[in-house]
C-alpha cells in the first residue's frame, strides 16, 4: 500500500489547532495533539454473493491520542462484526486500535468488516450506510459504495 | 517452499517443479451425489480451492475472480474446465447451501462437501492446510480457516502444476486460463 499524501492544508490546520489548544488535557474542550482526530477514506463493499458481505475502509488518525474502533452498525445488515486475519485464520475481535498519527486499515486479506443477514443484496453502484463507533471520538457515518465482486483497489477495477 | 520456484517476472502463478498428484477423495456434490474427484476431473483442466461460504472476503473474491476470467474463454473451453470448490466448513455447508452460494458465482462450478477428515486429508496431500471452523476457547468467537491457494491441474498429466495465492487477480486468471486449458505453463 502506498502512503497517502497528507495535504499541506491539513498539516497547517493541525498546527494552528495545536497552537491554541491550551493545556491539551484531552478532556473534551482542548483540541489539538492530545485527542484522536479521525477520518475515513477508501471505503467499499464488494458486491456480495449471499446474505453476507465484507466491507473495507481506512481510518486515519491525525491526532496525538489513539482511539479504538469498538463497534460498527448498519441498517442494511442484521449484524456487523469486525474481523482480523492472522495467516489463513479469521477471528472476530471486539475492538481494534486506531493509533495516534496512524491508520487502521481494512483490506482484502487483512482486517475486514463482516456484514451478516443482509436485509437485501446490495448491487454494484449502490451505497450502504455504516456507522463506526469509537471509544473516545463520536460516531462516524460512512456511505460505503458497492463495487464489483472482483473489485481490486490496487488497480481501481 | 522447496518445491516451488517463484517466477521472477510479473506472473501470478507459482510453477511447481514437482507436480502434486490429485487427492483420492470421494465427496458429495451440490446435488447430493457422490463425486469421485479423480474420476470426475480426469483429463480435464481443473482448478481446486478450499474455502467456506460463510467467508465474506477471500473465498468469494477468489471464486469470482476465476468466474469472471472463465467467461473470457470460448464456450467449448469453458465446458472443459472444472472449477472445484471444497468446503472447509462441512457442518454449515450442506450440498444445498453450497449450491445456492456457487450459483451466485458460476453455476458450472462444482461444490463439494463431506466428512471433514476426508477433506482435510485431501487438502494436506496438496500441501494446503485447513482446520475446522471452531469457537475460540478464550473469546467464544468463531474462528475459520481457509486455504488461500488455488491449484491448477493439467489435462495432459492430471498433475497439480500451478499454484495461485490470494493476490491473483481477474487479469492474472484471464491471461493464464487459456494455457491451463492446454496444460501449458503460463
Amino acid at each position: 500500500m502506498r502512503h497517502l499524501a497528507v495535504p499541506a492544508t491539513v498539516i497547517a490546520g493541525a498546527l494552528a489547532l495545536a497552537a491554541c489548544g491550551g493545556s491539551g488535557s484531552g478532556s473534551g474542550s482542548g483540541s489539538g495533539d492530545a485527542k484522536a482526530d479521525l477520518s475515513v477514506s477508501s471505503s467499499y463493499m464488494p458486491q456480495p454473493v449471499s446474505d453476507m458481505a465484507a466491507g473495507f475502509l481506512t481510518i486515519a488518525n491525525e491526532g496525538g491520542a489513539k482511539d479504538e474502533l469498538t463497534s460498527v452498525t448498519s441498517d442494511a445488515a442484521g449484524s456487523v462484526t469486525v474481523h482480523r486475519t492472522v495467516g489463513q485464520s479469521m477471528e472476530e475481535v471486539t475492538s481494534l486500535d486506531v493509533p495516534a498519527h496512524g491508520r487502521l486499515v481494512f483490506k482484502s486479506g487483512g482486517n475486514h468488516l463482516m456484514f451478516e443477514n443482509l436485509k437485501r443484496k446490495p448491487k454494484q453502484g449502490e451505497k450502504v450506510t455504516v456507522e463506526l463507533h469509537f471509544a473516545d471520538s463520536g460516531p462516524i457515518k460512512v456511505e460505503m459504495p458497492v463495487k464489483s465482486a472482483t473489485y481490486n483497489p490496487a488497480n481501481g477495477h | 517452499m522447496s518445491v516451488v520456484s517463484e517466477d521472477t517476472s510479473q506472473k501470478a502463478a507459482y510453477i511447481l517443479d514437482k507436480p502434486f498428484e490429485k487427492p483420492d477423495m470421494v465427496l458429495t456434490d451440490t446435488q447430493g451425489k457422490k463425486y469421485d474427484f479423480r474420476k470426475e476431473t480426469a483429463g480435464r483442466p481443473t482448478l481446486i480451492y478450499f474455502g467456506y461460504t460463510h467467508c465474506p472476503d477471500i473465498c468469494p473474491l477468489t471464486m469470482n475472480n476465476v468466474a469472471v476470467a472463465k467467461k473470457a474463454l470460448p464456450k467449448a473451453e469453458q465446458d472443459k474446465l472444472r472449477v472445484v470448490f471444497v468446503t472447509t466448513d462441512p457442518g454449515r455447508d450442506t450440498p444445498s447451501e453450497l449450491g445456492k452460494w456457487l450459483k451466485g458465482i458460476d453455476p458450472q462450478f462444482v461444490g463439494l462437501t463431506g466428512d471433514f477428515a476426508t477433506i482435510q486429508a485431501g487438502a494436506r496431500t496438496l500441501g494446503i492446510s485447513i482446520e475446522p471452523t471452531h469457537k475460540d476457547k478464550k473469546t467464544g468467537k468463531t474462528v475459520s480457516v481457509h486455504g488461500t491457494q488455488v491449484m491448477a491441474f493439467s489435462p495432459k498429466t492430471n498433475g497439480g502444476y500451478l499454484l495461485y495465492d490470494d493476490k491473483a487477480t481477474v487479469d492474472d486468471y484471464t491471461k493464464d486460463l487459456p494455457k491451463i486449458i492446454k496444460g501449458e505453463n503460463p
